[in-house]
């Protein structure tokens, strides 16, 4: 073994409803790390947020029933060194225990609640380690669906219109009750589609064409979220998805569009299973759901638009790594209407880059980032962080 | 010197891989019966004699009379053999051997045991020669099961202390937490109604409840210790009657402020021998809830009245469909359709025009009681009656499911007459073409078992084209009820629950109905892949 490899840390799991997608989503990754250039270190963060390392991590097989076992595992934590860029074993004893692990950049493949959203961006940040794609503030702007909406619409890139009700709410009485339906039908009209404003995937969307459908959605969307985020549903709407890769300029894929897009909204099964069999545990889950790439049914200038939109939004979000820009098409007017950001998007939508006209691997795509990702937290490392002197209170 | 010496070592690990895989095996039962003797002693009966090991080393036995080493040469084959054609139970069956601490005591113990008996019969029988350790087999295979329940024993004083233990713990977090605790019990309904106050109270204030139906001590101190945080301001607990004193000990756990009682009939009539028993170990939560308490109790469940007339202590509010007491919330009007019910409930104040997407005429009265028990803490009405429509099917409880053209009715984990009924009801609501069952029947209705499942049977005829009955314990049963009917044709008989499929799949059509019913634990089953494996079963 080749002393000069890297070491990546590949992060999947996490605590979120994406979990089990997240697993999927990190071996993929894992998997397609350069073998001549990187050495892959898979970490499995579970359910209760604890990180762990091990020989058993390499393979979907062993999260099956109930997840790997833990007695074979090691768990670490990130080193709260500045700089030393290390995973330390808990608990560890001196000699006896595994050897902190160094790494040389992380990959983050964690999709929703604490690992999108920049949590995970944060410990690392703590730690002064290289990671791959956005940092805390393009996270966890990323992840919120109406402050999104407003950067996007100041950035000139037009959205649906939107009514938002807090959770809180539910503290309030029952006259939101009506309240709600009120405000949404003289607002937007019907019908809507209800989602919550801080999960990615489809969990907790619904359609609704009344009050009480309404209600009921939002209900749902409470059971997971602090806010509910409701929009007109477009009813003949289709929907394209544009990939960005933050290089040394944002670059867009091609356009693709989901082919079930005409239909309600995915459900979350839709989304990550193939039709009739348990795709959740084979690898490419996500990557066969049907889609069309470069759909040339639209207009091309339509495509170049939201390519543009995407770098725009991109760029406004600050974002890094791949992002994956939902955008939908109102088919009745052909507007086009920025939808969502996934800042991690499942299997970092390597499908749009492997088409024309980048051809890129995701492989050959995954060393670029790592380079890109260690460049810029060297720069961030060498900051100025000594107090000047008139910081320096205490001699 | 005897001449089995020299083979001695290699039968005893032979022996040893055998005893491991049977074991194993057996744990997987043990466990399900939660480790009690008497279950599982009625479970086990005579079942390790029908192990073929078991006929392998009585054979041998037999045959070392004349030929020693043939004899021991082929147990040693056939027993490697046995022992490796035997499924895993930790990664088979509906219920895999989940291998806890406690089931690693019992294991090892046992497996110690096992040996001590196998070198004592082995060495008692010495003069046997070959004959001796090979009876020592037959001996051991034979005995296994109540090995176990040995070994089980001997741990008893270890388990009370760490059970004990872990209670303390348990009740010091919720003397910390301070949660308002709601006490379910019933004799059905009550992991439903649990989960579903539980919904309509998250949308009022964080609220804790089990998923699945964790009813036990054991089960409730496991989950307070793992779940349970500050914040928590309701806790709804499922309070299950094993036998009188067990939901008084639960209330000690967990002292309710408020309970329900969703019914009280004959289920589990087998382990209480009397309704009065059965009124008594209910009534404990009743008694258990303070002055001033709130009690919600089903009015159409005569059983379940009897408590309600009982309890002067604290408020009583009562639920139903068609009993005549004066109700706090009425049910009317009940309705069912592929996408849910729709009913209203009618309190003092108006009537609630409801709908929810789960099915079936109990879950409408499970939800009548929720509905009156949420209010009652202080939920606005119209907050509950729209989280009643955002209630999940749970799977396998009258879930009506549509696939590739056929409506499956999915009740696998219904145990009762009252579900089956239920079942059989929405099933005939629903616009279908042919409707078809398949049921292995109820179990542990005591001396009614015959009679209830034969209605059931009659009545089933009625509404399906088929009725598939699985294995042996109500076929006879069946067989009287579609006789009763007149429709014996209708009636197909099958040993286990993949026959069932294949007969199934093989028969229906698009627009046909599926009723799976009550699809009993492996316990039931007549050949039940504990000793080989089973073909892979469908669905």
């Amino acid at each position: 073994m080749s002393t000069s490899r890297q070491t990546v840390a590949v992060l999947f799991g996490g605590r979120s409803l994406e979990h089990d997608v997240s697993i999927v989503s990190g071996l993929q990754i894992v998997h397609a790390l350069d073998p001549e250039r990187f050495s892959p270190l898979p970490v499995y963060i579970d359910q209760s947020t604890r990180w762990w390392i091990g020989d058993s991590l390499w393979t979907t097989e062993s999260f099956k029933r109930g997840g790997p076992d833990r007695s074979k595992l090691i768990e670490v934590t990130v080193s709260s060194g500045f700089g030393t860029s290390q995973l330390v074993p808990v608990g560890a004893v001196p000699g006896l225990s595994h050897p902190p692990v160094h790494v040389d950049c992380f990959v983050p493949v964690l999709h929703g609640t604490f690992g999108e959203d920049g949590c995970v961006q944060g410990v690392l940040e703590l730690g002064g380690c290289a990671y791959v794609g956005c940092g805390v503030l393009a996270s966890a702007l990323g992840m919120n669906k109406r402050v999104t909406k407003v950067v996007a619409q100041q950035a000139g890139v037009p959205v649906v219109p939107w009514v938002s009700t807090p959770r809180a709410v539910l503290d309030r009485g029952s006259a939101w009750l009506k309240e709600l339906p009120a405000q949404v039908a003289a607002a937007l009209g019907w019908p809507v589609i209800v989602k919550p404003c801080n999960l990615g995937s489809s969990a907790g969307v619904s359609t609704a064409a009344n009050a009480e459908e309404l209600i009921a959605g939002v209900l749902k969307v409470f059971e997971y979220d602090t806010e509910a985020l409701i929009e007109p549903f477009i009813t003949n709407r289709l929907e394209i998805n544009v990939a960005v890769a933050g290089l040394d300029e944002p670059v867009p894929s091609v356009t693709e569009m989901p082919v079930t897009s005409q239909a309600s909204p995915l459900s979350f099964s839709e989304k990550y299973k193939k039709q009739g069999t348990k795709g959740v545990g084979t690898s490419e889950g996500m990557a066969s759901a049907l889609r069309i790439l470069d759909p040339d049914a639209l207009p091309l200038e339509m495509r170049q638009r939201a390519q543009r939109y995407a770098t725009t939004v991109f760029a406004a979000l600050g974002c890094e790594g791949i992002s994956r820009i939902d955008f939908l098409i109102n088919a009745d007017t052909n507007q086009l209407f920025f939808n969502e950001i996934n800042t991690l998007p499942g299997s970092l939508a390597f499908y749009l880059w492997s088409a024309a006209p980048h051809y890129w691997t995701i492989t050959e795509l995954l060393g670029r980032l790592i380079d890109r990702a260690e460049r810029l937290q060297a720069m961030k490392r060498g900051l100025q962080r000594q107090p000047p002197a008139e910081l320096r209170l205490l001699g | 010197m005897r001449s089995f010496w020299p083979w001695l070592p290699l039968l005893m690990l032979v022996q040893a891989l055998l005893t491991w895989r049977r074991s194993l095996g057996y744990l997987r039962y043990f466990q399900q019966e939660g480790y009690e003797a008497i279950r599982f002693t009625k479970w086990a009966n005579v079942r390790s004699l029908t192990d073929p090991a078991f006929w392998a080393a009585t054979a041998a036995a037999m045959l070392a009379m004349w030929r020693p080493f043939v004899a021991a040469t082929a147990f040693m084959v056939v027993g490697v053999v046995l022992a490796l054609a035997q499924p895993d139970p930790r990664v088979s069956g509906k219920i895999p051997l989940r291998l806890t601490w406690r089931a690693v005591r019992v294991l090892v113990v046992s497996l110690v045991l096992s040996f001590a008996l196998w070198l004592a019969v082995a060495n008692t029988l010495v003069r046997a020669d070959m004959q001796a350790p090979l009876l020592a087999s037959a001996f051991l295979l034979a005995l296994l099961p109540f090995v176990m329940i040995l070994a089980n024993l001997l741990l008893t004083p270890y388990e009370q202390n760490v059970q004990r233990r872990f209670e303390a713990d348990a009740v010091r977090i919720v003397k910390t937490v301070k949660p308002q605790i709601i006490g379910i019990t019933g004799s059905y309904g009550k992991s439903s109604s649990k989960s579903m106050l539980a919904h309509i109270l998250q949308f009022d204030a964080p609220t804790l409840a089990a998923t699945g139906s964790i009813n036990t001590l054991m089960g409730v101190t496991r989950h307070i210790r793992e779940n349970l945080m500050r914040g928590h301001k309701f806790m709804v607990v499922e309070m299950g009657a094993f036998k009188t004193g067990s939901i008084r000990r639960l209330c000690e756990l967990t002292p309710p402020s408020a309970g329900l009682i969703t019914a009280v009939g004959d289920m589990h009539l087998e382990r209480f021998g009397s309704l009065d028993a059965i009124v008594t170990a209910k009534g404990e939560l009743a008694e258990a809830i303070p002055p001033g308490g709130l009690l919600v109790v089903n009015a159409d469940s005569p059983g379940a009245l009897k408590i309600a007339r009982k309890a002067t202590h604290c408020r009583v509010l009562l639920y139903g469909e068609t009993s005549s007491e004066a109700l706090a919330t009425r049910i009317e009007d009940i309705r069912f359709t592929k996408k849910g019910t729709t009913f209203t409930l009618r309190t003092a104040e108006r009537a609630y025009q409801c709908f929810t997407p789960l099915l079936g005429r109990p879950i409408v009265l499970n939800l009548a009681g929720v509905f009156t028990l949420a209010i009652a803490l202080g939920v606005s009405p119209d907050v509950a009656v729209a989280a009643l429509r955002t209630l999940r099917p749970v799977s396998n409880r009258l879930e009506v499911v549509e696939e590739k053209g056929i409506t499956w009715i999915r009740d696998a984990y219904n145990s009762n007459q009252f579900g089956f009924r239920a079942a059989l009801e929405v099933a005939a609501a629903l616009p279908v073409n042919r409707r078809f069952l398949a049921t292995p029947g109820c179990i542990e209705l005591g001396a009614q078992q015959f009679d209830v499942n034969r209605a059931l049977s009659r009545e089933a005829s009625l509404v399906c084209d088929n009725t598939v009955v699985v294995a042996d314990t109500n076929k006879e049963a069946f067989i009287a009820g579609h006789r009763d009917a007149g429709r014996e044709a209708r009636l197909v008989t099958v040993p286990n629950r993949a026959e069932a499929f294949r007969w199934i799949r093989d028969t229906i059509q698009d627009g046909d109905a599926v009723i799976l019913e009550n699809d009993l634990p492996d316990l039931y089953e007549r050949s039940s892949g504990l000793f080989w494996r089973e073909r892979e079963q469908a669905s």
